[in-house]
């Protein structure tokens, strides 16, 4: 493990320890601690388990609950801690075993659904993640990523300036006409990160198209608002990812929007969508939706029509899209209109089989690497083991994803979160499977009609 | 001592202080469960909506109620695809339990004793063993002893050669086994195990050995029947004492549970 070597700082994490599971007790929560009945459905859903047994929802989880025992039970507090049932602090051993393991979870939340008691452990294991950010046991390489995205130093870096810049100028050639830019009051806001320009910037051009053909009154931004806002949260960083959310909401307050249109339906979707208002207690006048959303109402209000393509295509539900996010139906709504011959996943829906996210990371380990080397930020041996480390579960969920994806014989996976289609299309790589991966708006595009009112 | 049901004489055994101990045992059962549902209202917090959605979301009534359903079923469904063998052995184990400890011909009375309308079920009374079942089908004897409720003229016909106490009782036996060897495998490999789950299950597992015991007669007595009976109640005290602190808990959980993430998930997603 990375941060084996690393001394760790056994005051801070015992601070850390109280600080959470102190802080964040809510009726959910309780539920959570105390509800499990330890009968291991919830290993079927996780995309770690086939790594090992220890990386099960409730192995994971339950070290949550020795920290959750030892506070708020009776029962944890006296005898609890003389037969192992709880505890007030974690050894060195222990919190190493912790990083390992929040590092093992993707916060897909697919445990929750097939768990007969509806535990969500993610939610559990979120709080280790957050102890070991606050202990300070995060690898570095994600954290300097994302002190680079709240400083707001991001923008000072001419490989983001050019690649936003370029971006816009593509955009630009593309709709044959200068981009809206930061236009107060526009009907959509066209928001991507700079991960998405630098991840699929022609699907982005494509969505401007889009955009410029159904005659939307729409804006891009000037400036991206971070790396991948807010990263923070898939580091433990709350605080951090609370400077950077309020960044993001004053400017979709500045522009007001009726929508704020996502292209990623990884994390920032749930994020954007609700974390950022719950943790601000605010009611915005704006709406944060996935483009799949937006096409589907407008195709659905027969705006355009989608010539249909005919080969097997199928949709994978992104993990924070769907189940955290609620979004199911709208990109169906497109794919049956895309080809006849869609046919869903075997694992879909609730119960769509997470892509592993990388490995439990932020991205495939190789592009995590090369982000770091472009930005300049050293990349040390820990960091290169722990990224290694992340390849495991990359290739073991990969084969159950690549074994859906053949059974159905599928030629196209077609999705909406960039990450997933990282690790989708590095696992179809690996297995030297036929079929591609890609984000729906890149087949879509091309495909649509527009009908002239 | 006398005891409440009729003349029948127990003399010194464990039964008449099991039945004693019922009510002290129901009562510290809701001192408990009111602790742990208090919990829930301590820490409530009223939840943030940030607000309805306008774009593509509209669940219609019967979907939403469709979707709860599913939201019960999908842990079986899905576990019934990749765990087949662990989710048939919980499903069969769940069921035989339920059949077992609330329709059981013994068990009824003893709830009908104490919750009167329980009586509304009794024809849903499953006999003791198979042999009893053949020959209430078979002779369609009625009960020598009068009784306003003649258990024999139950609703499950020749059904009851198979379902009835001690087919049942065999198979939860060989199921409960199945689960300790999972206990024992999930120890091999170091996962966590916790003692809430140990304490519930062999509280349940030996009462299952012991209210075996006593319906076969073995040993063949009447004071060990009576010790044995006697035993078998208060261990199940024991069980329903404690379940407020162990997983037996999930028995009125599960239902919050799963509501719960329904609600979150179909109902307030849906709104518009
Ligand atoms: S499925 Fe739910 S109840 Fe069962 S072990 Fe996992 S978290 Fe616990
Ligand atoms: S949230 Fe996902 S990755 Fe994390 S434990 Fe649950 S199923 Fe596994």
């Amino acid at each position: 493990m990375a941060i084996a070597e690393t001394k760790v700082d056994m005051e801070a994490l015992n601070k850390a320890i109280d600080e959470v599971f102190y802080g964040q007790l809510d009726s959910t929560m309780l539920y959570y601690f105390q509800s499990c009945v330890n009968c291991k459905a919830c290993e079927a859903a996780c995309p770690f388990t086939p790594t090992s047994l220890h990386y099960s929802p409730v192995n994971k989880a339950e070290v949550s609950r020795e920290l959750y025992r030892y506070r708020f039970s009776v029962w944890g507090k006296t005898i609890g801690r003389f037969i192992g049932g709880s505890k007030k602090y974690l050894s060195l051993e222990e919190a190493e075993t912790m990083v390992d393991y929040v590092w093992h979870c993707t916060n897909c939340g697919a445990c929750m659904f097939v768990c007969p008691m509806a535990i969500d452990s993610g939610a559990m294991i979120d709080l280790l993640k957050q102890v070991a950010f606050k202990a300070g046991m995060v690898p570095k390489i994600y954290r300097d990523i994302a002190d680079l995205e709240i400083s707001g130093k991001y923008w000072e870096i001419d490989f983001f300036k050019n690649s936003w810049n370029s971006l816009i100028s593509k955009i630009k050639d593309a709709i044959g006409k200068e981009v809206p830019l930061d236009k107060k009051g526009s009907e959509v806001l066209f928001y991507t990160s700079i991960y998405e320009a630098l991840a699929y910037p022609d699907v982005l051009v494509k969505v401007a198209k889009i955009l410029d053909m159904l005659n939307k009154d729409w804006t891009f931004m000037s400036k991206p608002l971070g790396i991948r806002p807010p990263i923070g949260l898939v580091i433990g960083d709350k605080e951090g990812a609370a400077e950077v959310m309020q960044r993001v909401y004053s400017y979709f307050t500045d522009i007001s929007p009726k929508y704020v249109m996502l292209t990623a339906g990884g994390f920032e979707y749930p994020s954007l969508r609700y974390t950022m208002h719950e943790t601000f207690k605010v009611k915005p006048k704006y709406e944060v939706v996935h483009v799949t959303e937006l096409l589907a109402k407008w195709y659905e209000n027969k705006e355009f029509e989608i010539e249909p393509l005919d080969e097997t295509i199928t949709w994978h539900d992104p993990c924070q899209l769907g189940r955290r996010g609620g979004v199911f139906e709208a990109p169906r709504v497109l794919m049956k209109a895309l080809s006849k011959k869609f046919k869903e996943l075997p694992s879909h829906g609730v119960n769509s089989f997470c892509c592993s996210r990388g490995g439990g990371g932020c991205g495939v380990p190789s592009m995590v690497e090369n982000m770091a080397k472009t930005l300049g930020i050293p990349v040390s041996d820990d960091d290169k083991k722990f990224l290694d480390s992340t390849l495991e579960p990359l290739i073991k969920a990969g084969k159950i994803k690549v074994n859906e994806i053949n059974k159905i014989k599928a030629k196209e996976v077609l999705t909406g979160c960039p990450v997933c289609i990282e690790s989708i299309g590095f696992s179809i790589d690996y297995y030297h499977a036929s079929s591609k991966v890609n984000h729906i708006v890149d087949i879509l595009a091309d495909r649509i009609k527009v009908n002239k009112k | 001592m006398q005891l409440p049901f009729g003349d029948y004489l127990v003399g010194n055994s464990l039964y008449p202080l099991a039945l004693d101990l019922f009510i002290p045992t129901i009562v510290f059962f809701f001192f408990g469960a009111s602790y742990r549902v208090f919990r829930y209202f301590a820490v409530y917090k009223k939840p943030f909506i940030p607000y309805a959605t306008s774009v593509m979301r509209e669940t219609s009534s019967t979907e939403k109620v469709k979707k709860l359903v599913d939201t019960f079923a999908n842990s079986s469904k899905v576990g019934m695809k990749r765990k087949p063998v662990t989710t048939a052995a919980g499903l069969l184990m769940h069921l035989s339990l339920i059949v077992i400890i609330f329709l059981l011909a013994q068990h009824m009375v003893f709830w009908a004793y104490y919750i009167p309308p329980y009586k509304i079920l009794f024809p849903f009374a499953i006999p003791e063993s198979s042999a009893d079942g053949a020959l209430a089908f078979t002779l369609a004897t009625s009960p020598y002893t009068s009784t306003s409720y003649p258990f024999v003229h139950d609703i499950w016909g020749p059904l009851t050669i198979i379902l009835n106490g001690q087919y049942i009782t065999y198979i939860l036996m060989i199921l409960l086994g199945i689960y300790l060897g999972h206990k024992f495998h999930a120890l091999a490999e170091g996962l966590t195990l916790r003692s809430g789950d140990w304490w519930f299950f062999l509280l349940l597992y030996i009462d299952i050995i012991l209210g075996f015991l006593a319906t076969s007669h073995i040993p063949n007595s009447v004071v060990y029947y009576d010790d044995l009976l006697g035993a078998h109640i208060i261990v199940a005290e024991v069980l329903i004492a404690t379940l407020p602190f162990t997983r037996g808990f999930h028995m009125f959980e599960f239902y919050l549970g799963k509501v719960r993430e329904w609600y979150f998930m179909t109902y307030r997603r849906g709104e518009k």
